[in-house]
Parts: structure tokens; C-alpha cells; sequence
């Protein structure tokens, strides 16, 4: 019995992890319906961010949060000024359908510029109480990735208070409701656009940090990202912070429970069938507002 | 066809047919084959993004559905044409599932079904058929390159026919106007779904032939590697390169990308997708018709330097 | 204060508007009529910002509007009403109305305008913490101009206002329309309920496949005898 909750306990504390992950996407995709599947290059990168700045100053990596959010912030804000702001031209097919193919391109360059020059191998984090466990009635949670889905949770629910009480978080929210009525309101609807896109990459950074502390990365965990990122925005639909989150708890538990029951090597298909799954059945999610 | 062009073709293909009878040197009909099946892979993908337009990020899972249909049933005693057949259908199965699905909702859900398609697959093969699949000694004494040659230059012979024809049937057209708005098309009658099924069928099918006849070619691999996302990579970026949407795209970006990844891979191994996901980007952005459209352009100046500046088209008012 | 002047717009190939001229003056509640598809909201979505006029001009305090970016728009003392209320549908009453001050010259006085507003349509004030779609037509017509009102206009624009609300409502949004005016708002109003439309206004003006087919005070028109058999008797044109 220990064991089964044991495996749900870690379930969970990476489906945190991947309603972060997710967070970001939907917030981007919810607003300016830009899908960029290089989201998961974007968290590879915020992960090799704070590894690098371990390795070399010694700096813990969840203190390393407070250099790789805004340092993806800005990143974001590059993107979108450089590549992703130059889709908002087309109307929401045309749209979708060109940042698919973008972020396609710019996933493919920055996987290989990363394997370039970090290799293949893959990466971790061990701070000094990496070992540490915390022992809850025969079940033992890493410290770490405790810490990380705290850390995880924070970040949503802040974003969720961002969007509802911050003057810009509710122009975006209004952007991602009707972007003519915004207009009409008086709300610069590209502003509206980068800032999203700013924030959603800051969570992928955010996300990837975490991941590299808990885990590990290596220049092939963006794919594996993006898609567990997208299950989970399909899975919990548009609209809903909070229900992304939980969305991500969801794919975390479904895993856990598919590795105990088919084994090890299917954990990550489930996840895949979940999605078309959903597709089929209910493609608008489960949270949609 | 224009007779002219219908003749150079011929000349063409009858030139390539010829080449392995001349040449005797494997290693450049091995460059020539991959030439060739890239050529055939990347129509098959410009079927359904570039004719329908619509983005399928998951070619591998029928490219690798084709090739591993084949390799089983060719090592197991069919011939290898059968088998390529077989591997092509099991390919359009999972096809129509995953459109049938995906199409009648629209934005990315194709794309990404077709993602998860194809990773669903990588990793399921990957777990149960994890050994490397090698072809029986039998067959490797009696391998002739010449063979997957000639059959690589039929695919594409094939792919490129049959792209020629569709780009100018009833079916073509409806599915060009559904990629460039499906709303204003389906207000003209046309039905949506039925076209963008038919482009599925052909564009993944030509994808398991191709699949079929790279198995019918490499002595050894692992299965998993036949759902590998980069063949769904490939096939993007050279109907990109060449220019999406157009007959002859496909063919020039296949040729530039092989050339050009050959050339590379001497030196480094990943650094050509580093530059090819670059390239790509800025087509998409600021050369969407890729080589065929810059070629177009070249021409133009070259032809508008030819004649005296006395044509001058009428400029549209609107701002 | 608006001048639009032999303002042509089109959709693609497709000409919504061949020339059209209309003034609002200050002070003033003018009309603008017609059939369906006739291009009155084309018109309006070019006043908005949305759709650039191919030919022709629009000035606002003497300057072009041309060149300046739809969401400046407001800034500049003129707000939208659109036509089938476009609100936002995640958000509640309040949000709304906050967000209708926005642009940075409403800002300062918003607290104030909320409660100016809430007078207006007390009814908003007891929903003001329900989301949007939990109300009525009429109560969403009502955020609707509230929202509109919060940005401190000089100048309303509202494209048919009473599309789709009950007959009773639409004699109290209009006349929430007059006391608006009365407190020195001008007001554009698109409005398919002729009659009641040109009750209220001073002016009005008849767009017809893209033109002005017709224009004069709101007596005037009444007693026209094209615009009784179009838009006032038993065979008027149905929308």
C-alpha cells in the first residue's frame, strides 16, 4: 500500500511541475493564440540556465530563481519582438498555424545549438541537502521536489492574482476574451500580447530550473516538455490558472498510476493516449472557463 | 503539362533510370537514393501542409508505420512490393483515425495530435521491439543497391506525379481553397472534411511507401528510430526550404537539404539542424514560397532589367 | 467635433462603404439608419480604429484620425458601444467597468465615474461582483455603455443598442441615452429601432449600400415620406 501511495505522492509532486510548465503555455496561447511548441526548448534552457549558474558560482538553484525569471522575462519579450510578434499580422488559423511552424523551427535551432554546446548527456542539479527526505507515515518526499511543487504552486496562484488584481492582468484577460473589445476599451493589444508572452516564457525558465534541480535535463527534454505542457492545456482547457495547475497534478497521478500498472517505459504514453483521449471526447478540457 | 516540360522530365528520369547501370560507385547512388526518397518524403508531407494546408507535425508515425509493416512482413517472406502496400494502408488506417478526430475541430489540434501520434508509437515500439532489426545473411549477399535505386526513383517519379495531378484536379483546387480560408470555401460548397481526408490518405500513404522502401534499403536499425521526429523534421524543412504549396519545392528543397546536411555532417553532426531550424524560421517569415519563390523573384529581376522600366502595375489604394 | 467625410472602406473586394458623410456636433444626439448590410457598422468600425477607409477622411477636433492606432482612440474622448455588446466572458460587472477606464486620462477620476455609473444603472451596482453572462441582455447592454461611459467620453458611439432586448428595456436604455446627453455626452447611435431612435435625436442620417441616401433633424425625417415607407410603416423594411 505504502508503496502505490508513494508512487502517487511523486505523481504528484512532478505534476506540479508540469502545470507550471503548462501554465505558461496556456497563458500565451489563451491570449494571443500563438502555439509555441518550442516551449519545452524554452524550459530546457531555463533548466540549463540555473545549472550553469550553479556550476560555475555556486549559486543554489531555487535562490537561482530570482536571476532566471527576469532574465527570461526579457527573453521572452525578445522572442516575441523578434519572431512570435510577427505572427499576430494574420488573422487566428493563419496565426496558429505559422507559430506552429515557428516554434517548430526555432525548437529544432535550439536543440541543436544546445547539444552543441552542452552535449547530449544529461544534467542535474545535487545542492548539498540534495539527499534530504522528508518522512510522512512510511512515505518519503524528496525535499527538493517538495520544495519545487511549492515553489511551483506559488508562481500559478501569484500569476493568478497578477491576472485578476494587476491593471495589466486584467487587459490581458479582456485581450484574450475579445481583442476588438479590447481595442475599442483602450487597451494596446500588442502590449497586451508581449506581456503575456513575457510571463509565459518566465514560467518555462522557472519551470526548467526547478526541473534540473529535482530531476534532470539534457538538450532532449524540450519534446518531452512541450508535449506533456500541451497534454496538460488540452487536458484542463483555456482560461483557468488554477485549473491548469490541477490539470498538471492530474497528468502527474495518471502517470504514476500507469507505471504501476504497465510498467516503467509506458508512464510517458499515457500521457499521449490521455490527449487524444480528450480530443475525442472533450477537446474544449476539463476547467474551461 | 506543357509538352516542353513533360519532355525534359522524361529525359530527366530516364537519365537518373540510367545511372546505376554507369556508375558503379555506391557511394554516390547511395547520396542519389537518399536524394531521391527525401524528394518523395518531402511531397508527401507538401500534400497535406502545403496543398490543404494543414501542418502535420507527426509525419514520422507514417513513415515509420509504413516502414515497419514492410521490414516484418519482407523479412518474414513477403515480397518487399506487398509489403510496401501493406505498410502504406496501415499507415492511412491510423491516418484517417487521427484526422477523423482531429479535423473536425479546428487550430492545432491536428498538429499536435499528430505529435502525439507519432511519439505514442516511438515509444511504445521502442519498448517492445527494442532489439536492432538486421536483414538475414541471405538476403545481404543478394543485395543490390541498384534495386532500392531504381524503386526510390519510382516513389518519386510517383510522389511528384501525383502532386502534378492533384495541384490541378477538382480535389486540388477545393483543398487550396480550403487552406486559404476553409470558412470561405465551405460557404462555396465545398466540403471540407472529405478533402482534407483525401489529401490525409495520399500524403501518408505516399509517407509508408517511402517508409516501406527505406526499410527495403538499410541492412540495419532500430525500430524505434523509424518514429525518430526527425523525419517529420526533414520532411518539414525541405518542403519549406524548397517552397511549401508548390510542384517543384519540394524537389529543389530535398536536393539543397541532402546536399547541404551531406556536406555538413562531415564536420559536424547536429550543427545542420541548427542551421536549417534558422533558415526555416525566416521563411516562414519573410519567404514563405522558400527557393521556388526566390528563384521566381530572381528571374523577375533579371527580366525587368532585360526590358525598358515602361510597365508600371497599378498599386492598390488601401493603406 | 466628427467629421466624416466621402468615406469609402471595403472587406477585400468587397465594398461596404462608397462614400459617406456625416457629422456629429457638440452637444448633439445624431442618428444613423438603415437596412441591414447597409455599412453601418463598417462605418463605425472605421470612427473605431478597426478598418482603415480607403479613401476618404475622419476628423475628431479638427485632427485626422487616419494614423492614429485603434486603441488611442479613446484616449482621444470617443467610446464605443459595440454592436452585440462584445464583453469580455470571463469577467464580472466591476471588471468591466474597471477596465473601461483604462486608457491612462480615465484613470484618475474612475472612482468617481464608477459611482456615476452605478446611479445610472443601479442594477449593475447589486451585480456588480457577477460575471457577465450570468445577466440579462439588457443588463449586459448596461456594461456595455457603462463600460463605455467609465472612459470619460466626449463622444458615444452606440451600434445597435437594442438588438435583441425587450421593447421596455429598449424605451429605458434610451432614455438613460438622453439623460447621458443631457449631461453633456454626444451621442452617435446605430440604431435599427428607427422610431425610437429618432425620438431622441436631433439629426439623423440614412446609409443606404454604402451612402447617405438621406439626412435631416429628427422631425424631419419622421415626416419624410421615404423613410416612413422603408422604416416606419407596415412594410418597412424588416432587419
Amino acid at each position: 500500500m505504502t508503496i502505490v501511495l508513494q508512487q502517487l505522492v511523486l505523481g504528484v509532486l512532478i505534476g506540479g511541475l508540469y502545470g507550471l510548465a503548462a501554465a505558461g503555455l496556456s497563458l500565451i496561447f489563451g491570449v494571443m493564440k500563438v502555439l509555441n511548441v518550442a516551449h519545452g526548448e524554452l524550459i530546457m534552457l531555463g533548466g540549463y540556465g540555473a545549472f550553469w549558474l550553479f556550476a560555475l558560482s555556486g549559486l543554489d538553484p531555487f535562490a537561482a530563481l530570482v536571476v532566471v525569471i527576469p532574465v527570461a522575462l526579457v527573453g521572452g519579450a525578445i522572442l516575441y519582438w523578434g519572431l512570435f510578434g510577427w505572427v499576430v499580422r494574420y488573422h487566428e488559423e493563419t496565426r496558429i498555424k505559422n507559430s506552429l511552424l515557428i516554434g517548430f523551427g526555432l525548437g529544432l535551432a535550439l536543440h541543436a545549438a544546445a547539444v552543441q554546446l552542452w552535449t547530449a548527456d544529461e544534467r542535474s542539479i545535487t545542492t548539498a541537502y540534495a539527499g534530504s527526505v522528508l518522512d510522512v507515515g512510511g512515505v518519503s518526499l524528496p525535499v527538493v521536489r517538495l520544495a519545487s511543487l511549492v515553489i511551483a504552486f506559488v508562481l500559478i496562484g501569484g500569476l493568478h492574482l497578477l491576472l485578476n488584481h494587476w491593471r495589466w492582468g486584467r487587459a490581458i484577460r479582456a485581450t484574450a476574451d475579445d481583442w476588438e473589445a479590447a481595442l475599442m476599451t483602450g487597451i494596446d493589444v500588442r502590449r497586451a500580447y508581449l506581456i503575456a508572452f513575457a510571463i509565459g516564457t518566465a514560467l518555462a525558465g522557472a519551470a526548467g530550473t526547478l526541473v534540473s534541480v529535482g530531476y534532470s535535463i539534457s538538450p532532449s527534454i524540450g519534446l518531452e516538455w512541450t508535449l506533456k505542457a500541451l497534454i496538460v492545456v488540452v487536458l484542463a482547457g483555456l482560461g483557468s490558472m488554477l485549473g491548469t495547475f490541477a490539470g498538471g497534478l492530474i497528468l502527474g497521478v495518471a502517470e504514476a498510476c500507469s507505471a504501476m500498472v504497465f510498467g516503467g517505459p509506458y508512464r510517458e504514453v499515457v500521457g499521449l493516449v490521455i490527449f487524444l483521449v480528450v480530443l475525442v471526447a472533450r477537446p474544449q478540457g476539463l476547467f474551461a472557463k | 503539362m506543357r509538352p516542353a516540360s513533360a519532355a525534359a522530365g522524361l529525359v530527366i528520369v530516364a537519365a537518373l533510370a540510367a545511372v546505376p547501370l554507369v556508375v558503379r560507385r555506391e557511394d554516390i547512388l547511395n547520396f542519389l537514393f537518399l536524394v531521391l526518397l527525401s524528394i518523395a518524403l518531402a511531397q508527401s508531407w507538401n500534400v497535406i501542409a502545403g496543398y490543404a494546408g494543414q501542418v502535420n507535425l507527426g509525419h514520422a508515425a507514417f513513415f515509420g508505420l509504413g516502414a515497419l509493416v514492410t521490414r516484418v512482413l519482407w523479412i518474414a517472406g513477403t515480397p518487399v512490393v506487398i509489403g510496401m502496400v501493406a505498410g502504406a494502408l496501415v499507415a492511412v488506417v491510423f491516418a484517417l483515425l487521427i484526422g477523423w478526430a482531429a479535423f473536425r475541430l479546428r487550430g492545432a489540434y491536428f498538429a499536435i495530435g499528430t505529435l502525439a501520434l507519432s511519439e505514442i508509437f516511438r515509444i511504445t515500439v521502442g519498448n517492445t521491439l527494442a532489439e536492432i532489426s538486421t536483414l538475414p545473411q541471405t538476403t545481404i549477399a543478394t543485395y543490390r543497391l541498384a534495386n532500392r535505386y531504381w524503386l526510390a526513383l519510382a516513389l518519386a517519379v510517383l510522389a511528384i506525379a501525383a502532386v502534378a495531378a492533384l495541384a490541378r484536379s477538382r480535389l486540388g483546387l477545393g483543398m487550396q481553397a480550403i487552406r486559404e480560408d476553409e470558412d470561405a470555401a465551405g460557404a462555396t460548397g465545398v466540403d471540407a472534411l472529405r478533402l482534407k481526408l483525401i489529401a490525409l490518405v495520399c500524403s501518408t500513404a505516399l509517407a509508408g511507401l517511402v517508409g516501406g522502401c527505406f526499410a527495403y534499403y538499410h541492412i540495419s536499425f532500430y525500430p524505434s528510430h523509424l518514429f525518430s521526429p526527425g523525419w517529420t523534421f526533414d520532411a518539414v524543412l525541405m518542403t519549406f526550404i524548397g517552397g511549401v504549396g508548390t510542384l517543384h519545392g519540394p524537389v529543389l528543397g530535398a536536393i539543397f537539404y541532402v546536399f547541404f546536411k551531406e556536406y555538413l555532417a562531415i564536420r559536424w553532426v547536429d550543427f545542420h539542424l541548427l542551421i536549417f531550424g534558422a533558415l526555416f524560421v525566416g521563411i516562414v517569415l519573410l519567404l514563405p514560397g522558400g527557393l521556388v519563390e526566390a528563384m521566381g523573384k530572381l528571374r523577375g529581376l533579371l527580366e525587368s532589367a532585360a526590358f525598358t522600366p515602361d510597365r508600371r502595375r497599378p498599386r492598390p489604394e488601401h493603406r | 467635433m466628427l467629421h466624416v467625410d466621402n468615406v469609402e472602406a471595403s472587406y477585400g473586394p468587397f465594398l461596404a462603404l462608397s462614400g459617406a458623410t456625416l457629422e456629429v456636433r457638440v452637444g448633439e444626439i445624431v442618428a444613423l439608419l438603415g437596412p441591414n448590410g447597409a455599412g453601418k457598422t463598417t462605418l463605425i468600425r472605421c470612427i473605431a480604429g478597426l478598418l482603415r477607409p480607403r479613401a476618404g477622411g475622419i476628423r475628431w477636433d479638427g485632427a485626422s484620425l487616419a494614423s492614429v492606432a485603434a486603441h488611442r482612440i479613446v484616449e482621444r474622448g470617443i467610446a464605443v458601444v459595440p454592436e452585440g455588446r462584445r464583453l469580455f466572458a470571463t469577467m464580472t460587472v466591476e471588471e468591466h467597468l474597471d477596465l473601461g477606464a483604462f486608457a491612462p486620462h480615465a484613470h484618475a477620476g474612475r472612482v468617481q465615474r464608477l459611482e456615476e455609473v452605478y446611479t445610472i444603472f443601479p442594477v449593475l451596482r447589486e451585480r456588480r461582483g457577477q460575471l457577465v453572462r450570468a445577466l440579462s441582455g439588457g443588463q449586459q447592454q448596461m456594461v456595455a455603455i457603462g463600460r463605455a461611459l467609465m472612459a470619460a467620453p466626449r463622444l458615444l458611439i452606440l451600434d445597435e443598442p437594442s438588438l435583441g432586448l425587450a421593447p421596455r428595456i429598449v424605451e429605458s436604455i434610451l432614455g438613460v441615452l438622453g439623460e447621458i446627453n443631457r449631461r453633456g455626452v454626444s451621442i452617435l447611435l446605430v440604431e435599427q429601432n428607427v422610431q425610437a431612435a429618432l425620438v431622441l435625436a436631433h439629426r439623423g442620417y440614412i446609409l443606404e449600400s454604402g451612402r447617405i441616401v438621406g439626412e435631416g433633424t429628427g422631425a424631419a425625417l419622421m415626416d419624410d415620406p421615404h423613410v416612413k415607407r422603408a422604416y416606419l410603416g407596415p412594410l418597412a423594411l424588416r432587419h
